[in-house]
């Protein structure tokens, strides 16, 4: 499988996403398919960011550690990612004289590091310096003129320089366009399909046309024959699609990076078609509460879910963190909220816009006291779909609230993939025991053999629900007999779903070597576009880890050679959680906790290192 | 049909939450709505009992200490054909949900919020609640209060509130009027309720208040109701003034009304017509075991 790797980068708020996905939608018309990620700073504006789009003829799920094609339009991306290009490098000639001092945006570190480079390779620390450093080493560099080029564009529509400067990407996704060997035609759609605004249409394709005629057909692609529709998603929308998927009617949130995206796309898109008798179109509609704080956002979905509507909210580790009292509060009360968990660098602030997965044993044991919590979590974007309609399943099946965890990394980045993975398949609704109440008291927390209690909804009939131990009727009771019998129904629950959801779901198991790359979320799509390179492997991903499925996870593990961790953390707390549940623990790990993904070539290289030279532990450290 | 067994209400004998619970049910059946259509939600402290003690059929979620408004959001705007009557403690709703008190103000999503007003946390055995005036030392503190109250009627006028009142709680009929009014009015309503804490608050008893209070409407000119845009900048200037009355003489009764305000539900309602016929709670989300909702077009809306 050939694999192709483009980059582009800028300053923060100059249409690097944009490009990024115009680029991408472009090689998507050309048959391909694609996994693109987004690295930016906590800022708005001025600090780097870039996007790694990464394209093959097959499905793929992760970026990689080189670059083939770097597209710049400053001088530091040039400086940031120098290192990682092997075939071309666009640039503005412009930029040339610019020196690491003169990048005031740049961390030192970073600065000093590159510095250090050049000057053992007897350069200075200019542009012009990394230019030959690349030059030496095969690369191909195509210096372009962009302010010449801009001016051509902005005086073929009588408009200011400033109005057309961010055609400057496009100019270069044109110019890597030709250098991959793909038709203008394609770009051309792309650039019509995601602008609106029509004038900027016209003058970004005159600056794709402008940009594609800087370069030659280098790689000369083929075309890949398309047979059925395909889509391009990232994670927070695909979740978002989820949800409404599965009745998603009520969801408040507090802004926090990587969440919000989720919840202002359900608001943009909160008035839904539905059919509920054949034939007959019926028009829905999801409410969206942006809430004062998390307190309020865990809350107010906690309140919803007990009219009967599905309720989630969608937040970070801090916002989580807040969620905790409210979450305790739905574990007592049965109440099946949904919490979508966009996991990001921590402690604390941490890395606010970079990935991480440190907060596992928190959302496994979050909010005080005992109570089942079911955490599942995703490893790439078809899974979110799935998982978002399974949390809210699983959530009233059990009724007790669902943590969905989803990385930053997933949430920021997209994939194209067959659209008859989702359009076309049932999606299973299960609402669980509900009933419609006969009399004026219904008792919501009535005991039964499997822990789950009947449910109606507030306004059905008169029921009461409280924080405090309550009887079978929702009044507090402080009675011992009563605890006992209530808190083992709540705890019941647990086993019953242990008993019920396949095992085989909790999990995926990819090939059926000796050497398990054990892993959970994200990584999950490195390890398995390494497995072509690798021999001897499985990977194991866990889903959901409450219920563990630990008897399907002893029967995988048993006789394995190595067990070896992956995990985007420093704990390997995935690993842990397996100990936790069955005995087993890792013989070795690869693992990474700069908040930036995983890379196919790192968990190769990960894994020789640990079978060919007998490393114990192998700490990433990849991109920007 | 399943019983209900009533519940021994354990406040301390001669609690001002007596005459708040009884006035509350009072408006409820004066008021004639199904009982089971009303959802009292309280957070934590002796006035989050109060569900579990009203002698109807009502729905009650008795929630956290300070969340109680959030939870009644989610309920409202989900099922908004609920009556949500939100009963929150001076600390629970003043200290620790404060943040949510305000932010409420900002919708005006039509429900009630009763503050259950005595000045302590009584539950923790009496210390000074947000509303305790600074200087004051009841019987519970081990100092004289050092913080300053913050003044209920001023702050849900501020906050947006559209509907500001002060009850007393043992004048159960004037506060059970209210209460009726509260509930009938469209968009959000508040009552400040003084109740005596005849165990921890042995400052303002019964007979500090009953020296003090009086009524707004034994002023035949009080009219707090804004009936044109015109009005609302008067109407609001005189209930802020009238606000800052305490000490010596204390207003109970309606400080401000206001129905020109779009409630949070007409708000939604911009962006979702139907909202108010197929609301949330309403939508059949399952068919067969399947989901009802269509994302056909927001998928191929992804199409590359």
């Amino acid at each position: 499988m050939s694999r192709y790797s483009w980059m582009i980068g800028g300053a923060q708020g100059l249409g690097v996403d944009t490009s990024a996905t115009i680029f991408g939608n472009a090689v998507a018309r050309a048959g391909y398919y694609l996994y693109g990620n987004r690295e930016y700073y906590s800022n708005i504006k001025g600090r780097h960011s870039y996007f790694q789009v990464v394209f093959s003829e097959k499905p793929l799920h992760s970026i990689s550690s080189t670059v083939n094609v770097l597209a710049t339009f400053d001088a530091e991306t040039i400086f940031q990612h120098f290192t990682e290009v092997t075939d071309f490098i666009i640039y503005d000639k412009g930029v040339e004289g610019t020196n690491l001092d003169m990048v005031r945006s740049m961390e030192p570190e970073i600065a000093e590091q590159v510095r250090e480079l050049l000057s053992k390779n007897g350069l200075g620390d200019t542009v012009k310096d990394v230019i030959s450093y690349l030059e030496k080493k095969g690369v191909k560099a195509i210096p372009v003129n962009y302010l010449e080029l801009l001016k051509r564009v902005a005086d073929a529509y009588k408009l200011p320089l400033s109005v057309v400067e961010r055609a400057k990407n496009i100019i270069s996704v044109a110019a890597s366009m030709s250098i991959f060997g793909f038709k203008l035609d394609y770009l051309k759609q792309a650039i019509s399909s995601l602008f609106k605004n029509d004038l900027f249409i016209k003058f970004n394709t005159m600056a794709a046309e402008l940009g594609y005629s800087l370069t030659e057909n280098h790689y000369k692609l083929p075309e890949i024959p398309v047979s059925k529709p395909r889509i391009q998603v990232d994670g927070n929308t695909i979740s978002a699609i989820g949800k409404l998927a599965a009745g998603l009617r009520f969801q408040s949130y507090y802004p926090i990076t990587p969440a919000s995206d989720e919840s202002t796309y359900i608001e943009a898109n909160q008035n839904l078609d539905m059919i509920v008798e054949a034939g007959e179109l019926r028009k829905g509609g999801a409410v969206v509460v942006q809430a004062e704080d998390e307190l309020a956002a865990i809350n107010m979905a906690v309140g919803a879910t007990l009219t009967g509507a599905r309720a989630a909210t969608a937040t970070s580790g801090p916002g989580f963190a807040l969620m905790a009292e409210g979450i305790s509060w739905a574990g007592m009360n049965e109440a099946p909220v949904v919490i979508t968990y966009y996991m990001r660098g921590a402690p604390s602030t941490g890395l606010p816009t970079r990935s991480g997965q440190g907060d596992l044993k928190f959302a496994l044991n979050v909010g005080h006291g005992e109570f089942p919590r079911i955490v599942i979590a995703s490893g790439d974007h078809e899974e979110i779909f799935w998982d978002a309609v399974w949390a809210f399943n699983l959530a009233e099946k059990y009724q007790t609230p669902v943590i969905h965890i989803i990385e930053k990394t997933l949430a920021n980045a997209y994939s194209v993939f067959d659209e008859d993975h989702i359009l076309g398949k049932k999606i299973p609704i299960e609402r669980g025991k509900i009933v419609k109440p006969s009399g004026d008291f219904f008792r919501r927390f009535e005991i039964t053999e499997d822990g789950i209690s009947p449910r109606a909804f507030l306004g059905e009939a008169s029921m009461f629900y409280a924080g405090d131990e309550h009887n079978e009727e929702g009044h507090i009771t402080e009675g011992t007999e009563n605890r006992i019998k209530m808190y083992e129904k709540r705890m019941k629950k647990l086993e019953t779903a242990d008993k019920e959801i396949p095992e085989e779901q909790r999990v995926n198991v990819v090939g059926d070597g000796n050497i398990v790359l054990l892993t959970w979320g994200s990584p999950k799509g490195a390890i398995i576009d390494a497995m072509d390179e690798l021999k001897d492997v499985m990977m194991i991903q866990v889903k959901m880890f409450n219920p563990y499925p630990k008897n399907l996870m002893r029967k995988l593990l048993q006789g394995k050679s190595k067990i070896i961790a992956v995990e985007n953390n420093y704990e390997a707390q995935g690993a842990q959680i397996l100990t936790e549940n069955t005995g087993i623990f890792p013989t070795n790990y690869i693992l990474k906790w700069t908040g930036r993904a995983i890379t196919r070539e790192e968990i190769i290289e990960g894994v020789k290192q640990i079978v060919e030279k007998g490393e114990k532990k192998v700490v990433l450290s990849a991109g920007a | 049909m399943q019983e209900h067994k009533p519940v021994f209400v354990d406040w301390c004998p001669g609690c001002g939450n007596f005459g708040i619970l009884r006035a509350e049910e009072m408006a409820i059946r004066e008021l004639g709505i199904d009982p089971k259509k009303v959802i009292v939600v309280s957070g934590i402290g002796c006035s989050g009992k109060i569900p579990h003690f009203i002698q109807l059929p009502i729905g009650g979620v008795h929630t956290l200490h300070g969340r109680s408004i959030a939870y009644a959001t989610g309920i409202k705007l989900s099922n908004p054909s609920l009556e949500v009557i939100v009963n929150i403690g001076d600390g629970d709703g003043l200290g620790i949900g404060m943040g949510h008190f305000v932010h409420a103000g900002r919708r005006n999503i039509d429900m009630t919020v009763i503050v259950h007003d005595n000045g302590v946390y009584g539950l923790t055995k009496g210390q000074a609640s947000p509303t305790l005036h600074r200087g004051l030392k009841t019987k519970s503190l081990p100092r004289p209060n050092i913080n300053d109250a913050v003044n209920p009627i001023s702050v849900a006028l501020s906050a947006g509130y559209t509907f500001v009142a002060r009850g007393y709680a043992y004048d159960v009929m004037h506060l059970k009027d209210l209460i009726v009014k509260a509930i009938k009015h469209k968009g959000l309503a508040f009552i400040d309720v003084l109740q005596p804490c005849p165990t921890y608050n042995d400052i303002n008893t019964k007979e500090w208040y009953d020296k003090r209070i009086y009524k707004l409407d034994n002023d035949p000119t009080w009219d707090p109701k804004v009936k044109s845009e015109a009005d609302q900048q008067t109407k609001f200037e005189r209930a802020m003034l009238k606000a800052l009355e305490w000490g010596d003489k204390i207003p109970i009764g309606v400080f401000y009304e206001n129905e020109l305000v779009p409630t949070f539900e007409e708000r939604i309602m911009q962006n979702i017509p139907n909202y108010l016929d197929y609301y949330p709670a309403k939508q059949e989300i399952e068919k067969n075991g399947e989901s009802t909702t269509k994302i056909d077009e927001l998928i191929k809306a992804k199409r590359v």
